[in-house]
Formats: C-alpha cells, structure tokens, sequence
C-alpha cells in the first residue's frame, strides 16, 4: 500500500527531525541509552565470568566424578549422624575394583596444620593427603623430582610434594628435594614439586601454600572417624553417566541401602556443577533483565513524552500532509517510525557505552573479568527492545496524529 | 460536469449551538473554467471550499467529483481523492522547512498510489520548471522569498495533475507586485485547461477570474460571469496588468 519512497522519506525525516533537536532528542533517549548500556555491560560481564569459569572447569577436567558424603534431605537428622555417612577407606577400594567405567579413584583429605623447616615454623599450612591416583586425576605437572608411586601409599612413607608457595614461605631451595620437613612432629622427605594453578572455584584448589603427603600418612594426623571426599577420572567423558551409577550401585550395596532409602553420599560429574553455574547466570541475567525493563520502560514514557510534544509542534504540517493525500495509517506510520528510529539512535549509543564498560571492565585488575565481551546477540536484543519500546510507547502519539482533523490542523497556530 | 453539488447543507456544533454554515447550496462548475468564490467572514466559503476539496464532508446533499460520489466516503477513500484530483495551494504556503524545494514538490508523491509513484522525480522537476524555479530546486524554504515559496506550492499541487486547483486565499500574504505574478500564473495555468478554483475576499484577485460566486450566509448570493460581476469593474485594470507581464 505504501510505497518504499514513503518509507526512505520517513526515516530521513526522522533522522532529521533528530539532528535538528539533538540535545532533547539525546536527552529524551537517556532511559534507553542508560537501559541499554547497563543490561549490555552486565551481559558482558557475565558472559565473562561463564567463559573464564568454562575454560577453569575444562582444565579441571570434564571426565571426572567428585564423590562426597551427603545427608539426604528431607529427613530426621538422627535417621542419618555425619558420622555413618562418611566415607571410608574400603568403600574407595571398591571403586576402584568393581567400577569398569572409573579408571582410578583417590580419597583426598585436607587438614591445616604447623609444618617446620629449620628454624622456621608455619601455622596452619594446607596439608592434602592424596593416593598417586591423583596424578591422574589433577592435571599438576611435576616440575621436580618425582611423583607419588603405590609404596609411598601402601608404606605409609613420610615424604610429600610441595608447589612454589610452600617452599618460598618455608625458605627451602628452588629445588627442594631431597630436603626435610616436619609435619605434626613427623619428618617428611620432599621428594617433588607440583605445579600451581590459579583457581577459585569450588574451592578444590587453593593458589597459596600447598603440601600434599600421602593418604595413608594424612590418615594417621586425624581422628579415626575422619571426613575425606574422593575424586574419580572416569574412562571417557561419554561414560559419566555409566560411571556415575556404578559408583552409586557399590556405594549403596557396600552401605547396605535398601531400594527405598536415599543415598547418603552424592556422586556428581563435573558438568552437573557447570548446569549450576549457568543456571546461576542465567538468574543474575533475569534480575538484570527486569532492572533494565524498568528503565526502559521509564525510557519509553520520556520518548511517548516527546512525540507528544512533536506531534503538536508539526500539527500543521501534519494538516498539509493529509490535504496532500496521507491517509491515517500513513501519518501513523510516520511518526511510529520516528519514535522507533529515535529508540534505535538511543540503543547505538546504549550500545556504544556498553561497549566501552565492558572494555573498562577487563582492566579491573582481580574481577575475573578479563573475558568480557558484548556478545552479538545481546546487541541484536538491545536494538529489538529499543524498536519494540518505540512501537509501544510511540503508538499513543501516532494514532494521535493520525486523528488529527486535517481542517483543525491546517487552522493550528 | 466536473463538480457537481446538489443542495449541500453543513451543520456544526459548537457547545450546545449548532451552526448552519451551508443552507442548501446547489453549484456545477465545468472542466477549464477559473472560478472565484467570494463572502465575508462566516459566509460558509471557508466550509465551501474544504466540502469542495474533500478534506470535510457535508452533513447532507450529494457531491459528484467527476462522476464520482464523494459525500459518502471514508477518511481513506478521501485521503486518495485528495492526492489524485485535488491540488491545494494555501495562504501561509505550508511548505515544510527543512526540505528542499524539490522535496516539497514531490511530497504528494509519497502518498500516491499505482503509476502515479513513477518518475515523480522527473515530474517534480517538470512542474518546477513550470512554475518558473527550476533554477532554484535544492533550495529550502527560508532561503526563497513569499512569492517563490508559493510557486513550490503551486507546483506541489500540480504534481498528481490535479483535476482541480483550489487556492485558499493564495495571495494573502503576499504584496501587489507578487501577487499580480502568482494571478498571472494562475491564468497562465488556466489557459493551459487547468481548472482553478481561488477562494478569496478581494475584488482585485476575483478580477482575475472568469466567473464569481458570491456566498452570504451559506447560501449562493450570486453566480455571475465577471463582466456581470461588481468584481469586474477592475477589469481594465487586470488587463494592464496581464500586458505589463507578457
């Protein structure tokens, strides 16, 4: 019905009408310029933050189980004491035996404890007892000397490995093996160093001082009835499923579990915790995405404001376009357009300042925030809700003056 | 007949009055003829011309425009009229200020449906030569003097070729010597078969025309051709004025 040279002429008038007003018109798009530019750079930040925390779970690896003792929920505290569902040092063994899937398995206790070096002592260091499985199962490289073997395990041996921090606080030589250190009143030999790599998350690692010493030895600094965790590498990430209901199958049959009890234990592959992170992302995204429909819905009341405004300004000139011919729908489609192209101005400059925020924020030394970027379809989003906001709220003063008497209008001073 | 209007009454009202600005007015005006309707204020000529013009519709009465029933119409159906047989020149020009003069000129383009969307760039230029500012096509409006701005009108309303041109008051804000030119125009147009219909309250620009219609208290007072017209008194002075400009 309408023809294209209506539809260019109205997007130039738009734009002009835009540059003839700059300053109203950039300050009438202010709601939506600020809506645009805080939801674009929180996107940015938190699209950051999933990267950063991706590439960290893919270093720790996606073909790993973490088992750890779990009071079921839902029922009477007393039905299931933190003492039974511990786990124990036989029911490892029998992961490790009877779970085709799993390729090895290590219990993995921490404890902080004094650690001594000459004349130096250090309280409460985090001393890791691990088996040698755990090789395998972290991706540690050892930069000197060796790692743990099975009679270190099976001998209780009193040596243990050390990463940079620990040797740097305890003043032991850049390589320290062959060294000696004590450990609750015991003397370790240093047989190597780990590697040490940055990560927060879950709080499995730790960038400080780290000593690990074997299972069997971290057993004998605690009680009896000890609490450990257990990490297994599973054959091949496809098989996580299969391993992850063998485990609980030996689990369950070594505590005697009937089919109507719950498990008191939790098996989880590592993925289940990367579907916790982007849930947790995707709710910080919803709250940001209401704050950000509150502006521009107060972005969208400025701009019906100043059609308003620009529709009684060009009354007559909207009278000369309808005695020239426009019909309402034509008019309509005017000053419809003019409210979208005046939000789509206002979404590029939100754009653009998102844009600049999320450079900002990879400079903020610390945040975690070095990955932020603005991701393509957040722009396309910010300009859909820009042109969608124009649509509603100009639709008011378009219809307005589409109504307009064209006798009246041409009679307006 | 070009125009036909058969006892065309137009009630308004205002607050709890109701104001009778046509009383029944029967009129036909042919194809070419450059006609002058007169009144005082509150005569009905203002109601007249925007009947005639399709931008109100009677309260009753029937109106052929060329053939067609244009009483009865819708908004839309109007709006088209409007854009393909009607060309309206304005006192105050309405030209719109930050477009050139050639985009003015094309502006009835833009709404126009069918063949009447092409080459309106080449026509646009055409009815600007026409109109003598060929030279004078990029400029805006503030950069045109009165008289040159309602030239761009005028070719604005010949733009859709209009079946009639109804001028409201076109010389009213403009001085003698421009006005002699835009009358001239006018009659040049005519001579050309353009109908024209000038809406006016001055003898001086009635003078110009070949018939007079006088309006008084939204009835026709008189339907005269312009010798028989007071209104023709001017005549000789009019015929100065048209060898002075050839």
């Amino acid at each position: 019905m309408i023809s294209p040279a209506f539809w260019w002429q109205a997007i130039k008038l738009a734009l002009s009408q835009i540059r003839a007003n700059i300053g109203r018109s950039l300050l009438t798009a202010l709601g939506i310029i600020v809506g645009v530019a805080s939801v674009t750079t929180v996107i940015a930040a938190l699209d950051g933050l999933k990267d950063r925390v991706l590439t960290e779970f893919e270093t720790f690896g996606a073909n790993r189980l973490l088992i750890f003792p779990d009071r079921p929920d839902g029922y009477p505290r007393n039905l299931y004491p933190w003492k039974d569902v511990r786990l124990k040092v036989e029911e490892i063994d029998a992961i490790a035996q009877h779970c085709p899937s799993v390729r090895v398995v290590t219990p993995i206790t921490s404890l902080k404890t004094a650690v001594q070096h000459g004349e130096r002592i250090l309280e409460g260091i985090s001393v890791t007892g691990i088996r040698p499985a755990w090789h395998e199962t972290e991706n540690r490289s050892i930069l000197e000397g060796r790692p743990f073997n099975s009679i270190d395990e099976e001998e209780a041996r009193q040596v243990c490995l050390l990463n940079d921090d620990a040797i740097r606080e305890l003043g032991l030589p850049a390589d320290p093996t062959g060294e000696h250190i004590i450990i609750g009143a015991r003397r370790y030999l240093v047989v190597g160093t780990v590697e040490t790599i940055q990560s927060m998350m879950l709080g499995i690692n730790t960038s400080s001082a780290e000593i690990f010493i074997p299972f069997a030895m971290a057993a004998r600094l605690k009680d009896d009835d000890f609490f450990f965790r257990a990490t297994a590498m599973i054959r091949s990430p496809e098989l996580a499923a299969e391993a992850e209901s063998e485990v609980r199958f030996v689990l369950r049959k070594m505590r005697g579990l009937d089919g109507d009890e719950p498990d008191t234990f939790e098996v989880a592959a590592i993925d289940q915790f990367i579907d916790q992170f982007k849930a947790l992302a995707a709710g910080i995204t919803a709250i940001a995405g209401g704050i950000v429909g509150i502006s521009l819905l107060v972005g969208g009341i400025g701009i019906m404001n100043i059609m308003l405004v620009s529709v009684s300004e060009r009354t007559r000139e909207i009278g000369l376009r309808k005695a020239v011919g426009a019909t309402p729908s034509a008019v309509l489609m005017q000053f419809l357009l003019e409210a979208v192209v005046l939000c789509l101005v206002g979404g590029a400059v939100g754009v653009l300042i998102g844009e600049i925020l999320a450079i900002g924020l990879t400079f903020i030394p610390d945040a975690g925030l070095d990955q932020a970027h603005v991701p393509l379809w957040a722009i396309i989003m910010s300009f859909s809700f820009s042109a969608a906001v124009g649509v509603i709220f100009g639709m008011f003063p378009a219809i307005k003056a589409s109504r307009l008497d064209p006798i009246e209008a041409l009679r307006h001073e | 007949m070009l125009i036909s209007l058969r006892d065309i009454t137009k009630i308004y009202r205002v607050g709890i009055d109701t104001v009778h600005a046509l009383r029944g007015v029967d009129l036909d005006i042919g194809e070419n003829e450059l006609v002058a309707i007169m009144g005082s204020s509150g005569s009905g000529k203002s109601t007249l011309m925007n009947v005639l013009g399709c931008l109100d519709r009677p309260t009753d009465g029937t109106y052929l425009l060329k053939d067609r029933r244009t009483d009865r119409m819708g908004a839309v159906e109007l709006a088209h009229v409007r854009n393909e047989l009607i060309g309206f020149v304005f006192q105050s020009f309405e030209l719109l200020p930050r477009a050139t003069a050639l985009a003015n000129v094309e502006l009835p383009s833009l709404y126009a449906r069918g063949e009447r969307r092409r080459d309106r760039r080449k026509r646009a230029r055409e009815v600007l030569d026409r109109v003598g500012l060929g030279d004078r096509m990029d400029h805006r409006p503030n950069q045109l003097s009165g008289g040159q701005k309602q030239r761009v009108a005028i070719a604005r309303s010949l733009l859709n070729r209009p079946a009639i041109l109804l001028a409201d008051e076109p010389t009213g804000n403009l001085d003698s010597t421009t006005t002699a030119d835009i009358l001239r125009l006018f009659r040049a147009l005519h001579r050309e078969g353009q109908t024209v219909i000038i809406v006016t309250h001055e003898d001086e620009v009635a003078a110009h025309c070949e018939r007079v219609i006088r309006l008084h208290d939204g009835r026709i007072a008189s339907d005269l051709p312009i010798s028989e017209d007071p209104a023709g008194r001017l005549l000789e002075e009019v015929a100065e004025i048209t060898e002075s400009g050839s």
